[in-house]
């Protein structure tokens, strides 16, 4: 049975409209995974040495017990944003003459097909069997690979777990991520350290080897518990969407801003209704808090200005390009409606200026606090911000109008490539690139604050410009808009 | 008015649209023929939504492509692509009055005209548009049109996708419209006696060309049915 699933997918892949595309993603996604599998085997091999280096003379083994739970935290985040639901369009089956357990099982035994269940091994494997069989023998290497495996897999269960509620209700994939948020801030700030807990953790494991087994219930509970919770959700109505009465909303505060306003509301009620923008908005806020990576105090002291520049493009930019990359490809459903509606195209694109204008302002606002780490960042925050607002804006807008490829809004973000062309690739390369360009003249020439300031200075002028560019930007839209929606009409 | 000169439109080298000379003054006006003859590509070339290879579409002596001062009195609904999937009916009735000036005391009024057309299943749903039934979306898309008090409507198909008590006060509510004042109703429709019975001038369209072009008498529909019987 799960023999003839199995075959029906495999047919599903191959003969689905997209199919040239959908094999040639995968052939780069399986060149990604052969690239990650022999990073994480040379790692692997090589974590005895890094390892010592990092220690300097002290014992390796707390520092790589240390590791462990780190990983396993990492590896949950990298899981919820990479790892596929295993779908099979169960529509079709649920009514014929198979077991409700059958589809069960198989969803949760292909979704195992998956490179993260083995970069655990690849990397811990070697040094387990090495150091740690070396110094404890043999049955103490065996309970950690078996702790180590356990874990891999109570992950994998538990991300598709939250995974699948996240569909149902909202409230999980918030929950989840203020989760994230919060061990990441209590790390930062030393309330509490992983470290310490993953060290005392498995060096336990070490003494009382028997303890294993606590992981190992827990890598089956977790199997059960996806198992049931599908098992319970089998139904159409689960599987499709949730239901529930759905209310008219008016965002009175946009109101002021006449018809450019009625289309921002548009917009906006597109990103709060629909999954894949939703989801983009979600993954995008967590982005907010890279500062934390790139805003490290060592960075400030030295003056390492391209590490900050980069940081604050990130944290203040993100959720423009996130959204701006699709600009006008999210409306591909309606775009027909839009463009024989009664808006002129001028007061449409000004409507999507101004959008983006008001997410990357909320972002700069925001990211504002990092000031508390130092007042440097204050202008680098400053200078980033007003290159979004105009340079960044406009040219999302000129990348927008040519882009033909349409969006099915109803589907997940991640691993989604609907969508995507060559325009969206080079989209934040093109902005990271035009830049580079205009600071890095000025650091070579004068310093970096100049540079710094040219990047302010020129975003303001170009701000101050902007009915100017609009006015380009709409000849454009004219003359690409035939293309963009006979693009958009094909599913 | 609306004006056709020399336009043609060809997709891979098959013409879908190609029409030397067409006026289309007030009144309610068909569109006939087979899948494929091009009526929802004239349409849209109509409402500049298609690039014709040559030739203009001139709306109240304007250039469509070059003015966008036809968006002001045209209305039109050709497939859920005009619609906003994620807005309940409500808010996309409040969103496309609002862009034709009309308060929602308007918008309340005329729709209060149309609670025996929506049957009791558009308004205060609580659904997305997207989650209507598609004759009913249909419904949405056609009150937005009357929403608008146009001077042109434009309707793909309507009568395919609605009930047959909807049909009948379709064709009710098109008849009092054309009365209330002049204005341009063009309808394409497979259905040869719901169109003869409600247009005043036909044209038959076949391979994209315009072939036939009629005043509505008695004898309209045997001439329509033998000519779709070979």
């Amino acid at each position: 049975m799960i023999y003839t699933l199995l075959q029906h997918q495999w047919k599903s892949f191959w003969r689905s409209r997209s199919a040239g595309r959908n094999v040639a993603m995968q052939i780069i996604i399986g060149f990604f995974v052969l690239y990650l599998s022999g990073v994480a085997i040379f790692l692997g091999f090589s974590l005895d040495k890094i390892l010592s280096e990092v220690s300097h003379g002290h014992e390796v083994i707390p520092v790589f017990l240390g590791l462990i739970l780190y990983y396993f935290s990492f590896d949950i985040i990298m899981r919820f944003i990479m790892q596929d639901l295993p779908t099979l369009a169960v529509l079709p089956y649920l009514t014929q003459n198979i077991r409700r357990n059958k589809l069960v099982r198989f969803l949760n035994v292909r979704s195992l097909f998956s490179i993260f269940i083995f970069l655990p091994l690849f990397i811990f494997l070697p040094f387990i069997i090495s150091v740690i069989g070396g110094k404890y023998g043999s049955m103490i290497s065996l309970v950690m690979v078996i702790s180590i495996f356990s874990l891999a897999f109570f992950n994998h269960f538990l991300v598709l777990f939250i995974k699948r509620k996240t569909i149902l209700s909202q409230w999980w994939l918030i929950g989840f991520f203020l989760a994230i948020i919060l061990v990441i801030l209590a790390d930062y700030f030393q309330i509490f350290s992983l470290r310490n807990w993953s060290v005392s953790l498995f060096t336990f494991v070490i003494k009382v080897p028997t303890f294993c087994i606590v992981f190992l219930s827990m890598a089956i509970a977790s199997w059960y518990n996806n198992s049931g919770f599908l098992r319970n959700n089998f139904y159409l109505e689960n599987l499709e969407k949730s239901s529930g009465e759905k209310k008219s909303a008016d965002y009175n505060w946009l109101q002021r801003f006449g018809t450019y306003g009625d289309l921002m509301a548009i917009d906006i009620k597109l990103i709060l209704r629909n999954k894949r923008p939703r989801t983009l908005l979600l993954l995008s806020a967590i982005f907010l808090f890279y500062g934390f990576l790139f805003f490290k105090p060592e960075f400030v002291d030295k003056n390492r200005f391209g590490q900050l520049l980069l940081g604050s493009f990130i944290v203040t930019s993100m959720f423009m390009i996130s959204y701006g990359q699709f600009v006008f490809a999210w409306q591909s459903l309606h775009f027909d409606g839009l463009m024989a509606g009664n808006n002129q195209i001028k007061t449409y694109i000004k409507s999507k200026l101004f959008l983006l204008i008001i997410f990357s302002t909320i972002s700069f606002l925001l990211s504002l606090l990092y000031g508390f780490i130092s007042w440097k960042l204050i202008p680098i925050l400053i200078a980033t911000w007003l290159f979004n607002i105009g340079i960044h804006a406009v040219l999302t807008c000129f990348i927008g109008t040519r882009s033909y490829k349409g969006i099915d809004l109803s589907k997940g973000a991640t691993f989604n490539y609907q969508g995507i062309g060559a325009a969206q690739w080079l989209y934040s390369l093109i902005i990271l690139v035009i830049g580079v360009a205009i600071y890095l003249p000025f650091v070579l020439l004068i310093n970096a604050w100049s540079g710094i300031a040219a990047l302010g200075i020129l975003g303001l002028i170009c701000f101050i410009m902007q009915d100017w560019w609009l006015d380009k930007i709409v000849i454009q839209f004219q003359k690409n808009k035939y293309k963009m929606l006979e693009g958009f009409r094909e599913k | 008015m609306i004006t056709i000169n020399n336009l043609l439109k060809t997709y891979s080298r098959k013409i879908a649209v190609d029409i030397a000379q067409l006026e289309i003054r007030n009144g309610i006006i068909g569109l006939v023929g087979n899948n494929g003859a091009g009526k929802t590509t004239l349409f849209r070339l109509i409402l500049d939504l298609v690039k014709p290879d040559r030739g203009e579409v001139l709306s109240n002596e304007k250039d469509i492509s070059k003015n966008e001062d036809w968006k002001n009195y045209t209305a039109s609904y050709i497939d859920e692509g005009f619609l906003i999937p994620y807005l309940t009916p409500e808010e996309y009735f409040y969103f496309v009055g609002k862009l034709h000036n009309r308060t929602r005391a308007n918008v309340d009024e005329m729709l209060s005209g149309l609670t025996a057309f929506f049957d009791g299943y558009v308004l205060k749903s609580g659904k997305y548009i997207r989650d209507l039934s598609k004759g009913n979306q249909f419904k949405v898309g056609i009150a937005a049109c009357l929403i608008q008090d146009p001077d042109i409507m434009i309707l793909d198909e309507p009568f395919a996708n609605l009930d047959p008590s909807s049909q009948i006060r379709l064709i009710q509510m098109v008849r009092e419209l054309n009365k209330k004042k002049p204005m341009i109703i063009l309808i394409s429709s497979h259905d040869l006696n719901h169109i003869t019975e409600v247009c005043t001038r036909i044209l038959l369209m076949e391979k994209g060309l315009i072939i036939k072009d009629f005043q509505t008498s008695s004898d309209t529909l045997t001439e329509l049915e033998d000519y779709f019987r070979v």
